[in-house]
């Protein structure tokens, strides 16, 4: 069984092997075809056709008795116009007994040995030819130019093999590609499988019986990924959930703590969890549940949050008009423009809310003064749990590094756009670009 | 503060929290009952008057959602939920459960009080004025300001963005058109006085205002400055009604 496993067509192997025998089997049939049409030996028929004529011709004029030669030339060339029968004095005759040349040469065996053929020059389509009867007596007539003087390609043959050689790379190519497409598509699922992109179409299972099994691993392996990472999501998001309740009894009892430093530090480390918890939540929720989009006044949220900022003692500034509509979820919103503020002052001493409305586009930038992210960074900052790489800022175990990519995630959300920017003479601008999608919506009642 | 203390009742599942709640509203001058569940909690209020209920949403049994249901279809006492952070809030706050106020866990004591306050001096206040008894919302050129989803639109329909606060001194502001409010009275009537350090003063809170619903904020016309006296607020307010509620 398995010595012969190659003929099993289903498997990858047969096929290439069928693909490759089928080839060679229709490049064998071409070209014993195109050797049966055009044996070199073998003339065009309308060649050999004036040539069995031509040859006619002279034996008929050769076994004619002198006397009536004359006339029997009168009417030769009466009834084959087209051979240009006359008569050559004689003696006037080359030599040379040429016979090259497979035209020639085939005249030549028409008429059989006594007779000499020569060529006398040729023009554009006729080859002039002069033959010599056993007797002595020569004739000249036009016969068709040789066939190799055409270019080849004209030839009907030829253009039968091109013909047959074009269609049969196209179809060696496709049947390739359609071998080869189940490989491709798995690089690009591969690509683009994605933990938090929702569920992607799994792969096909088609195609030869090895990759049909390769697709059906890769599925499987999918789908444990899948089981895995949910099952991690769900335990993360069981573990936030329930440590809000020890947090909100350890802030309760920060109430009775009777010394104000400690107390206050004990609810300063408490809000840090509180908000690592939130961000974490927030983080996990985001692919789950969207708030509904509204009609919003982006400029009142912007305001709110540096007032939320300056209230607790930051240098933050708001730089926009009073007003600017756009639909939006408002409390998302909310949530990333505080996430990217907290960065800001967090990197920078102070920070700059900017908005630019047009007619189509919602501009926000969020501007610190602080060392920047270089280039080569700029995209792994946009991914979950990564952090600035600033040393100083570690010990304050500021957060787990979502702001940024929950941020993005609600910018996507919208359909929107986040990016990072470098702030002159030194900083980071982060900017956000939102469609608007105003509708003229009157306020109910 | 009210001349007598409120009698608050607690609906939480977890014992210590549940403990500490009403600890640290009897040092801040509450009469404190507990509930562990639903069934404790009816009998906790068919036993004695309760002003304030504040009612944990994830509980054994009956949970607080339709606990909340169930106490407004038979009373107007007001319900603070405690929730997890923005699950269920429009539902909490908007037509079905008709929760006065809601605090995500893990929440500011300190905060819960001021909220408690509040929400005791608006019952106290509604029964006093008329014009908000049975209004889930007021208009005023073209504004909406709506108490269950607790959102201001503006002409064009569009939701400003406020702070609670912020919120609940244009509530009060809108619900006495025409009046002129001392900073203390507006003190008292939102946020009460032993809010501590940790809330704005009434001239910011006005002016953060101010720049979200006025023309020019410069030449205040909806909410006018009363030389020595506070603050007005002067366009005329029309209440809405929706007619389906079960409560008001």
């Amino acid at each position: 069984m398995k010595l012969f496993g190659f003929l099993n067509l289903r498997g990858i192997s047969g096929q290439i092997a069928a693909l490759v025998v089928a080839s060679i089997v229709a490049v064998h049939l071409i070209i014993t075809a195109t050797f049966l049409i055009h044996r070199p030996d073998q003339l065009d028929p309308p060649i050999a056709h004036r040539h069995s004529q031509l040859a006619a011709v002279a034996q008929l004029l050769d076994a004619a008795p002198a006397a009536g030669r004359p006339r029997l030339f009168a009417d030769i060339a009466r009834a084959f116009p087209q051979l240009d029968i006359e008569s050559l004095p004689p003696g006037s005759a080359p030599v040379a007994n040429e016979t090259d040349g497979p035209n020639l040469r085939s005249l030549h065996r028409h008429l059989g040995s006594g007779y000499r053929v020569f060529s006398l020059g040729h023009d554009e389509d006729n080859r002039k030819v002069g033959i010599e009867l056993p007797d002595g007596a020569m004739i000249s007539a036009k016969i068709l130019s040789d066939p190799w003087q055409r270019p080849f390609w004209r030839g009907p043959w030829m253009t039968t093999v091109l013909f047959a050689v074009i269609c049969a790379t196209l179809l060696g190519l496709w049947a390739a590609r359609t071998l080869t497409a189940p490989l491709s598509s798995f690089a690009k699922a591969a690509e683009s499988f994605s933990l938090n992109g929702g569920a992607a179409a799994p792969l096909p299972e088609r195609g030869p019986e090895e990759i049909r099994s390769v697709a059906k691993a890769l599925n499987r392996m999918r789908d444990r990924i899948s089981t895995l990472i949910d099952d991690r999501t769900k335990m993360l998001a069981a573990i936030s959930h329930d440590l809000r309740t020890p947090i909100t009894r350890m802030r309760l009892r920060c109430e009775f703590i009777e010394d104000d430093a400690h107390r206050s530090r004990m609810l300063c480390d408490l809000d840090q969890m509180r908000s690592m918890l939130e961000s974490v939540l927030s983080f996990l929720r985001n692919d789950q549940k969207l708030e509904s989009m509204t009609l919003v006044d982006v400029a009142s949220t912007l305001q709110l949050v540096t007032d939320q900022f300056a209230d607790i003692g930051r240098k933050i500034a708001y730089d926009g008009p009073e007003h600017a509509m756009a639909t939006v979820r408002p409390d998302d919103l909310h949530r990333s423009i505080t996430n990217l503020v907290e960065n800001a002052i967090r990197f920078g001493s102070e920070a700059t809310i900017r908005l630019r409305i047009s007619s189509d586009t919602v501009t926000i930038d969020v501007e610190d003064d602080g060392p920047g992210i270089s280039d080569e960074h700029k995209d792994v900052m946009l991914e979950p749990f990564v952090r600035g790489d600033d040393a100083r800022n570690m010990d304050e175990a500021a957060g787990f590094g979502l702001g940024l990519s929950i941020a993005r995630s609600i910018v996507l959300a919208h359909g929107g756009q986040l990016s990072l920017n470098d702030r002159q003479p030194h900083g980071l601008i982060v900017r956000i670009q939102l469609p608007v999608r105003q509708q003229s919506r009157q306020a109910a009642a | 503060m009210s001349p007598a203390a409120p009698n608050i009742l607690v609906v939480e599942d977890d014992r210590e929290t549940r403990t500490l709640i009403a600890k640290y509203l009897r040092t801040n001058a509450c009469n404190v009952t507990t509930a562990n569940d639903g069934r404790e909690m009816v009998r906790a209020m068919a036993d004695h008057r309760v002003d304030l209920v504040i009612l944990d949403v994830m509980l054994p049994g009956e949970d607080g959602l339709s606990l909340c249901r169930k106490v407004r279809a038979e009373s107007q006492t007001p319900i603070i939920m405690l929730t997890a952070r923005g699950e269920d809030v429009d539902r909490i706050l908007g037509l079905e459960m008709g929760a006065d106020d809601y605090l995500a866990k893990p929440f500011n004591p300190r905060e819960l009080l001021a909220r408690i306050n509040a929400v005791l001096r608006r019952q106290t206040a509604a029964l006093t004025v008329s014009l908000t008894n049975g209004a889930t919302a007021l208009t005023f050129l073209g504004w909406r300001i709506d108490f269950r989803l607790r959102e201001l639109r503006n002409p064009a329909g569009a939701r400003v963005s406020m702070t609670s606060a912020e919120f609940d001194l244009l509530r009060t502001l809108c619900e006495r058109p025409g009046r002129v409010l001392s900073r203390d009275s507006l003190l008292d009537l939102t946020q009460g006085r032993n809010a501590g350090s940790l809330e704005r003063s009434i001239d910011v809170l006005v002016s953060r205002i101010r720049r979200k619903i006025e023309a020019d904020p410069q030449d205040a016309t909806v909410i006018k400055t009363v030389r020595s006296g506070g603050y007005m607020f002067t366009p005329a307010v029309e209440a809405v009604t929706l007619p389906t509620d079960g409560y008001s």
